[in-house]
């Protein structure tokens, strides 16, 4: 008779959409607000969307395998670079960083799932939608985006049929980076709280997984970073299409603005970008290691001092526009600052691995070399910080090296070994070793291969977003190189892919454990229970489930404890009451554990999204309120229906 | 049919419930609607620039010495500014169980903000009139992108309190419920600070 | 739009009611909104106790009242100064105009959104949005010589 939501219960219910029960099946999917089915959601859409960024690049290289290519246009050139560009960072990088996020930030702080399940889920709704959106652009309006994935004015902002951008290109471009936007600041909101407010008890801080830590302060970049972008991004669309002067010079409007508003979120973004990757190889290399992470409050504080000084360099984007010495002396400054921290952080790792027991697993290769390629793509970064330098390599190959270094070498490479070394822990079998290990050298030949060579290219001259070059300057040989290059990548990304297929079904079965591991995931079972944990544990140490496991003996040697005296998580007494959020009563118990109802409403607000932005790019009134009627319902059913129904 | 029971003299004491069970003691939709807030901050914050930036420089008129009417802008500042007031005291009429005042005051709210906004049509439609469009000249594009944008945001507002305006009136929102009308205060009152740096710093800082 | 699951604590606030002897929420006469306004409110003078995530006591409606008050007066002032523009330096204007601008976005975010009240966490956050937009925008102008023209 009375029953959970009597006192919240709305008088009459829309008995329109029976509240979904299901959370397995196919159609689970579509309603589920579970944040590991959601990290499994991001983590596939991306992975598909680094394929396609990928056969982008690989026609690119095709086009610029030889002198005076004839492969592409120019129009399909600019196209071709820009959505590679738009891809890999916005629809690969970021919500890959999302996905692992998603799937261990609740599973390493002890709670059983993030503070807001439903916009959690309307994050990967929205960041699918905006995708699709932007990807649409290919079969209708013209043009895909082709202004660079930069957008730079009055290129992209001038209206349609009065610039040289054919085709709609800017306007889905501009549209959809906002879709994008509006859905990676309500993530970074719920990762906040959920790292802020539902940690386990005992768990401070200072006892938090590195990877957790890196993911709350890229959440607090996102967060932002985001709504500069918007700004330029709505202004970008209101001069294309209501003849607004923003960056119009004829009517005084100066381009440079947007180049202010659009870096001040560029730089943090390349932050957002590698943090992630930072704070999974400070994960990895400890474990296959044997050792704790060497200095962890340093490592902390050095990320958080990056994601600070991050926000105080972006003008080194703009080193060739004439701002003056004073401005860019300034930055130069500020510039070569940021090399501070993060050389820290590889200092600390290395000195992790230092006489540790090393165990050269596939995710522990990846993570070295995350290392190695890295600090290549920093020590260019730093060169471009001094300003007479950066004059001549701006525009040139040596930028596309530098950031190619640090993004693939960087958070690509992180990422690869993330999947390695949780892959276990989300299928309960572990990826083959031996197609892993083809997978990284065949990676590291590709990537070096590819990319090395671009420094001297850019040095030789080779401009940048160029879609030919003429034959006679020297660059034909190096050009040549790094298309071979390019396809040895794809075959390792394909032995990577047939990996991931081949293992969920045959792969080595895993238990809780597989790689003895330091961190709260690995108390659970593999995959975990919808509840993730039976009872929150009480958290006593960093690296707490290595402390359950270990203790020392006089000469500082790890000794394993007996496992009949290990006091194992479930058996912990839950601390602090053991009351959270979601309900705490331990499922062995026979006590339900309430865990949030699925959902429809994040979807049917997510899918608004796409409809208002058709609308705004072809300005077609008519979609408008059939898109507020999809926002305006998924929100309102969305705010009526309680988080749990039994 | 109504499920809602609220028992006499319950309503004071549950206002004393128990703190939410987080890491930082304070509830998680507060903290991100505060998030929210900041990250909205850096959102406006471009657009004032933009104004800031392009004013004063070489363009066609109207200039805004020559549109600026700023007795009626004065007014409609003041509306809104007293439908701040009116916010936290409907918040205060909820906490306290005062189900009448709460009703009273969210539509208040209401009311003013749809008049700021009736206001600003106003405005807008007369400085079109002297010859200010979006594209006319940098200041046409810059003040009305910045103030446009902050009147969907009051616009926003708007419905959100008549839909919790809708639910008080149904018996649906009791002193249990007060958070949701502090989030959506406090989103009002973000809205109205916006405002009162646009009108400091757009109308009344000269040239 | 409150999204964290209710705990178990909703299914046992319930109960007590019952236990109580009153009859079920559904055989009391009336709708919820007439028993609610059968029930008398607490007078506005009364000073609540605190509600959790506070640190001070909540203002009263009074603070309120007198806070608009003095909003008034500082925005009358402001719309003075304005029409005192010839006879005024532009400089003391500018300065007069963001101080009571600041002093009138302090009094809301200090009083109305309750940061004066409640814990510290939620003013860290507005001041480091704020701050962040205030630094990075003024460089943004001064790089573009806004200041210097």
């Amino acid at each position: 008779m009375t029953t959970v939501d009597t006192v919240q219960a709305p008088a009459r219910r829309l008995r329109v959409l029976r509240r979904p029960r299901a959370t397995t099946g196919f159609w689970s999917w579509f309603t589920t607000i579970d944040h590991k089915k959601i990290g499994i959601m991001y983590g596939t859409t991306a992975l598909a969307f680094f394929v396609v960024g990928g056969v982008e690049a690989l026609l690119l290289r095709l086009q610029l395998a030889g002198p005076n290519g004839t492969l592409l246009t120019a129009a399909q050139y600019n196209e071709l670079f820009t959505m590679h560009g738009t891809t890999m960072i916005f629809l690969m990088g970021m919500p890959l960083a999302v996905a692992f996020g998603n799937y261990l930030i609740p599973l390493q702080i002890g709670a059983r799932d993030v503070a807001f399940p439903r916009l959690n889920a309307f994050g990967y709704w929205g960041f699918l939608m905006g995708g699709l959106f932007i990807y649409s652009s290919f079969f209708i309006g013209g043009s895909a985006p082709n202004g660079g994935w930069f957008g730079y004015t009055p290129l992209t902002s001038t209206p349609l049929g009065r610039g040289f951008l054919p085709g709609h290109g800017a306007d889905f471009w501009a549209v959809g980076i906002i879709m994008l936007g509006i859905a990676s600041t309500t993530t970074a909101i719920n990762f906040i709280v959920t790292v802020l407010n539902m940690r386990a008890p005992g768990m401070t801080f200072m006892r938090m997984p590195v990877f957790t830590w890196m993911m709350t302060v890229t959440a607090f970049l996102t967060l932002f970073a985001m709504p500069i972008i918007t700004a330029a991004l709505i202004m970008v669309y209101f001069d294309r299409n209501f003849g607004t002067n923003f960056f119009q010079p004829a009517n005084g409007g100066d381009p440079l603005l947007y180049q202010h508003l659009f870096w001040l979120f560029g730089h943090p973004e390349v932050y957002i970008l590698i943090l992630p990757g930072m704070g999974i190889v400070s994960e990895v290399l400890p474990v296959f290691s044997r050792k704790p992470l060497f200095g962890y409050p340093v490592v902390v504080f050095s990320g958080i001092a990056i994601g600070f000084i991050g926000w105080g360099v972006w003008v080194h984007h703009m080193f060739a526009t004439g701002l003056g010495p004073v401005a860019v002396s300034a930055f130069a400054l500020s510039t070569m600052i940021i090399a501070v921290p993060t050389g820290v952080k590889i200092f600390n790792w290395l000195a992790t691995v230092w006489r540790g027991a090393v165990k050269l697993t596939t995710a522990m290769l990846f993570a070295l070399g995350f290392i190695a390629e890295f600090t290549i793509g920093g020590l260019s970064g730093v060169l471009h910080s001094v300003v007479p330098a950066d004059t001549q390599q701006t525009d040139t190959y040596f930028v596309v090296a530098h950031f190619h270094y640090v993004l693939f070498g960087g958070l690509v490479f992180g990422i690869f070994g993330g999947f390695y070394y949780w892959f276990p822990k989300l299928y309960g079998r572990s990826l083959d070793e031996r197609l892993g290990k083809a997978h990284f050298w065949l990676t590291v030949i590709g990537f070096n291969l590819t990319f090395f060579p671009m420094h001297f290219l850019g040095l030789l001259g080779m401009p940048r977003r160029t879609y030919r070059y003429d034959t006679g300057l020297g660059w034909d040989f190096l050009n040549q190189l790094e298309t071979i290059g390019a396809f040895i990548i794809a075959l390792a990304v394909l032995i990577f892919v047939v990996n991931i297929f081949v293992s969920r079904r045959h792969g080595k079965p895993a238990g809780n454990d597989p790689w003895d591991a330091r961190t709260l995931e690995w108390s659970t079972p593999s995959p975990p229970p919808m509840y993730n944990f039976a009872e929150i544990p009480q958290v006593e140490a960093r690296d707490d489930l290595w402390h359950r496991k270990y203790t020392e003996d006089e000469t500082g040697h790890a000794v394993r404890i007996p496992s009949g005296a290990a006091v194992a998580v479930e058996e912990r007494p839950a601390g602090g009451g053991g009351e959270d959020e979601h309900g705490g009563e331990g499922h062995g118990e026979g006590h339900g554990v309430h865990m949030p109802s699925p959902s429809y409403f994040p979807l049917v607000l997510a899918l608004g999204l796409p409809i208002l932005g058709y609308a705004a790019v072809f300005q077609a009134l008519w979609l408008v309120p059939i898109g507020a009627l999809f926002v305006a319902f998924g929100l309102y059913a969305w705010a009526i229906e309680p988080p749990t129904e039994p | 049919m109504d499920q809602v029971a609220v028992p006499p003299g319950h309503d004071v004491v549950e206002a004393g419930r128990e703190p939410p069970a987080t890491g930082t003691g304070v509830s998680n939709t507060k903290l991100a609607m505060w998030l929210f807030l900041s990250s909205d901050c850096l959102f406006f914050g471009a657009f004032i620039s933009a104004y800031l930036f392009y004013r004063g420089r070489p363009q066609p008129g109207p200039h805004p010495a020559d549109v600026y009417n700023i007795p009626f802008t004065s007014v409609t500042s003041f509306i809104l500014l007293m439908s701040s007031l009116t916010m936290v005291l409907a918040l205060a009429a909820i906490i306290r169980g005062d189900y009448r005042r709460l009703r009273i005051w969210l539509l208040a709210t209401a009311l003013f903000g749809a008049t700021f906004i009736g206001g600003q049509v106003f405005e807008f439609t007369e400085f079109y009139r002297q010859g200010l469009s979006l594209d006319k000249n940098l200041f046409g594009s810059s003040f009305f992108v910045l103030t446009g944008l902050h009147g969907a945001h009051v616009t926003a507002g708007i419905i959100w309190l008549l839909s919790l305006w809708g639910l008080a009136t149904q018996g649906r929102l009791t002193s249990r419920d007060s958070e949701r009308v502090e989030i959506a205060g406090l989103y009002w009152h973000f809205v109205d600070v916006v405002w009162i740096v646009i009108f400091t710093v757009v109308y009344l800082i000269p040239k | 739009m409150a999204d964290e699951p209710t705990s178990a604590g909703t299914t046992t606030e319930a109960e007590p009611r019952e236990t109580e002897g009153e009859a079920p929420a559904e055989d009391q006469p009336g709708t919820a909104l007439e028993r609610a306004e059968a029930a008398p409110p607490v007078p506005a003078r009364e000073q609540l106790p605190m509600l959790p995530g506070e640190v001070r006591p909540h203002p009263t409606p009074q603070r309120y009242v007198m806070i608009a008050a003095i909003l008034v007066v500082v925005t009358s002032a402001e719309i003075g100064l304005y029409y005192l523009q010839g006879d005024v330096p532009d400089g003391l204007i500018i300065v007069f105009l963001l101080i009571s601008m600041a002093i009138k976005f302090s009094l809301v975010a200090s009083w109305y959104m309750h940061l004066r009240t409640d814990k510290p966490i939620f003013r860290r956050f507005f001041v480091l949005g704020i701050f962040a937009a205030v630094t990075l925008y003024l460089i943004v102008l001064t790089t573009l010589h806004v200041f210097s023209r």
